[in-house]
């Protein structure tokens, strides 16, 4: 099986932010590394929404161990996450 | 109650965040000097001082030191938008802003609609400028953070007899009616409104809550909750009048990190409104946990469902679960369930708090006999003085000495009470009453639903119908057929929700409340 494009994964949960949880231009200055708890990008309840969002897009499923900063909480957290898993 | 646990226990720890710690001795100095200087900028007695900090030591130093120099806390929520910041600002005429830099981002837009505000203090220097207003950062009288010991020396020595104990009891009667803070509501139900809470009313509560919930110098609670919102100020003031430890930690949208942080700091407590509690039963380790340390779990901000209770209290047996009932009006505490009687009165708010007075009156404010429904209202020290600048919003709600909650509820034969549901949260289906809570409750008892909120929305049939918006368990699906066919089978059918939502997640305020105005909005 083919490695996960890390940089689509980045594309795609980019998208997905800007939609939901931002407004305006605010998707364009959100860096990927950037943490989404110390920009107050998103909450408890947001973060849920992301959660399923991935287990969906990439049919994967998320531990609640797995529901941490290291795994969630960036761009760039999300992309070698997902990669991990389906790699 | 600092300066009392100061002299009793100056080297305990008073609160940690994250890798930082400071002792009743360090934050006693921190809030004198910060107190000290606030008096100097000469504002006279009972000026109003925002507070715009996430839960830290800045924070607790901030409020505190607010006392100190004798003027009045307006702690603001920092999810607010910059111009409903600027609206609190506005109403309660604050010239001081005690105000943390992680916000700075907002500051332009605050300042651009031209507040009050004639000094900031923050945390760190700031990048704006700001025209017309003064600035001082933290560091200026207190040095970094690392060292705010370094202001250990400039306190009084404090006797390590015991002499300085204060006799708590007296100390509340003697609290003046003075206004020490004013709490801006959500307005989940209305308008926000400016709560005025005196320093009795405060100390009061903050008494008769330790009280009822055995707290010591031993006790050490989980903090989640915003210390801006009452019930998160009730965590504070509660455990710094008992010598114990706050243990902030504000990464709840991670609940692993917080359970990690509950068994790496051995907390003994934690506090959180239904939704914390749902997300921890249902997205977090939680339940595989055995939290060897942790005496006792409290719950308010709104009804947890029976069925959630339940499951709290077969994932932990032996760990003492109080369910509390409040408002903001109310400073907050009015009623808790002792933990022995939880399983007998599920459901129930329990009993009235030490100093508290409850009734379940009619529209006229006459007592209804027992086991019949009326409005609750409340009387005791810990009753507000009033909604800032609002006296018709006042005078609706504080009527012969009686706070009137807006909750409809009714009290059994062994003087237990029972919330039936919000006045403003009774819904007209079809000309019958409907409570919204009862079919919340009845929604939750099904295995697939994780939460659930209803409300009632504009029918041309039946005037107002019933909707549902419900978020499911991880894998679960359903649709509105089988949730109204379950509701049949528990409710009468005028109950059961005409239509029936399907969210990833519900809306909510930073307290963790649903927003149902906003569900309610988006249905209209």
């Amino acid at each position: 099986m083919a490695a996960i494009d890390q940089s689509a994964v980045r594309r795609r949960v980019r998208e997905f932010i800007g939609e939901t949880f931002l407004v305006g231009n605010e998707k364009d200055k959100l860096n990927d590394s950037d943490s989404f708890m110390q920009h107050g990008i998103v909450d408890s309840t947001g973060i849920l929404e992301l959660a399923t969002f991935i287990e969906s897009e990439y049919s994967l499923t998320i531990e609640d161990n797995e529901m941490v900063p290291d795994n969630l909480d960036s761009i760039d957290n999300l992309a070698g996450f997902v990669a991990r898993k389906l790699g | 109650m600092l300066c009392n646990s100061a002299a009793v226990c100056p080297e305990q720890t008073a609160a940690i965040h994250l890798e930082r710690k400071i002792t009743y001795r360090e934050l006693l100095a921190a809030t004198a000097r910060l107190g000290d200087f606030l008096t100097s900028l000469g504002y006279p007695p009972g000026s109003r001082v925002a507070v715009l900090f996430e839960n830290s030591i800045e924070y607790i130093i901030s409020f505190f030191a607010v006392f100190k120099a004798g003027y009045v806390a307006v702690p603001i929520d920092t999810s607010l938008n910059p111009e409903k910041i600027c609206f609190i600002l506005a109403d309660c005429q604050a010239e001081i802003l005690l105000f943390h830099t992680r916000y700075e981002r907002q500051l332009g837009r605050i300042l651009a609609q031209n507040p009050p505000i004639k000094w900031i203090i923050s945390d760190k220097p700031l990048h704006l400028k700001p025209n017309g207003i003064a600035t001082a950062t933290f560091h200026d009288f207190l040095g970094q953070p690392e060292d705010y010991a370094a202001a250990r020396n400039s306190i009084v020595n404090l006797p390590s007899d015991g002499s300085l104990q204060y006799d708590l009891k007296k100390e509340s009667i003697a609290a003046p009616h003075e206004l020490a803070a004013i709490f801006y509501t959500s307005g989940s139900t209305g308008s926000s409104k400016g709560v005025m809470l005196s320093h009795r009313n405060l100390i009061s509560n903050t008494i008769a809550t330790v009280e009822y919930l055995k707290l010591s110098p031993r006790d050490r609670v989980m903090v989640i909750l915003p210390f801006y919102y009452i019930y998160g100020n009730s965590l504070l003031l509660t455990h710094i009048l008992a010598g114990g430890t706050l243990v902030i930690d504000n990464r709840f949208m991670y609940p692993e990190v917080v359970l990690d942080t509950m068994e790496k700091e051995k907390v003994t407590g934690f506090s959180g409104v239904p939704s914390n509690f749902m997300i921890l039963l249902n997205n977090s380790t939680l339940t595989a946990r055995e939290l060897k340390d942790l005496r006792y779990f409290t719950q308010a901000g709104g009804a947890m469902a029976p069925e959630v209770v339940r499951r709290l209290m077969n994932a932990f047996p032996q760990k003492e679960i109080y369910i509390m009932y409040g408002q903001t009006e109310a400073a907050p505490r009015v009623s808790f369930l002792p933990p022995e009687h939880l399983k007998e009165k599920l459901g129930s708010i329990g009993i009235p708090v030490t100093g508290v007075k409850i009734r379940v009156v009619d529209d006229n404010g006459t007592e209804v006999p027992v086991g019949k429904d009326g409005e609750l209202a409340v009387a005791g020290d810990n009753v507000m003085l009033g909604y800032w600048n609002q006296p018709d919003e006042q005078r609706e709600v504080l009527r012969n000495g009686w706070l009137h909650t807006g909750d409809l509820a009714r009290m059994d034969e062994d003087g237990y009470f029972y919330i039936v549901g919000r006045r403003k949260e009774i819904i007209k289906a079809g000309g019958n009453r409907v409570s919204a809570k009862e079919v919340e409750e009845c929604i939750l008892e099904n295995d697939k639903v994780a939460e659930a909120t209803v409300f009632g929305v504009k029918d041309d049939i039946l005037v107002e119908a019933i909707k549902a918006v419900i978020v499911l368990k991880t894998g679960a699906t359903a649709d509105q057929k089988e949730i109204q066919n379950f509701c049949k089978t528990r409710l009468a059918d005028y109950k059961v929700p005409k239509y029936v939502e399907f969210a990833e997640s519900l809306p909510k305020y930073q307290s963790g409340k649903v927003n149902k105005l906003l569900l309610m909005g988006k249905s209209s």
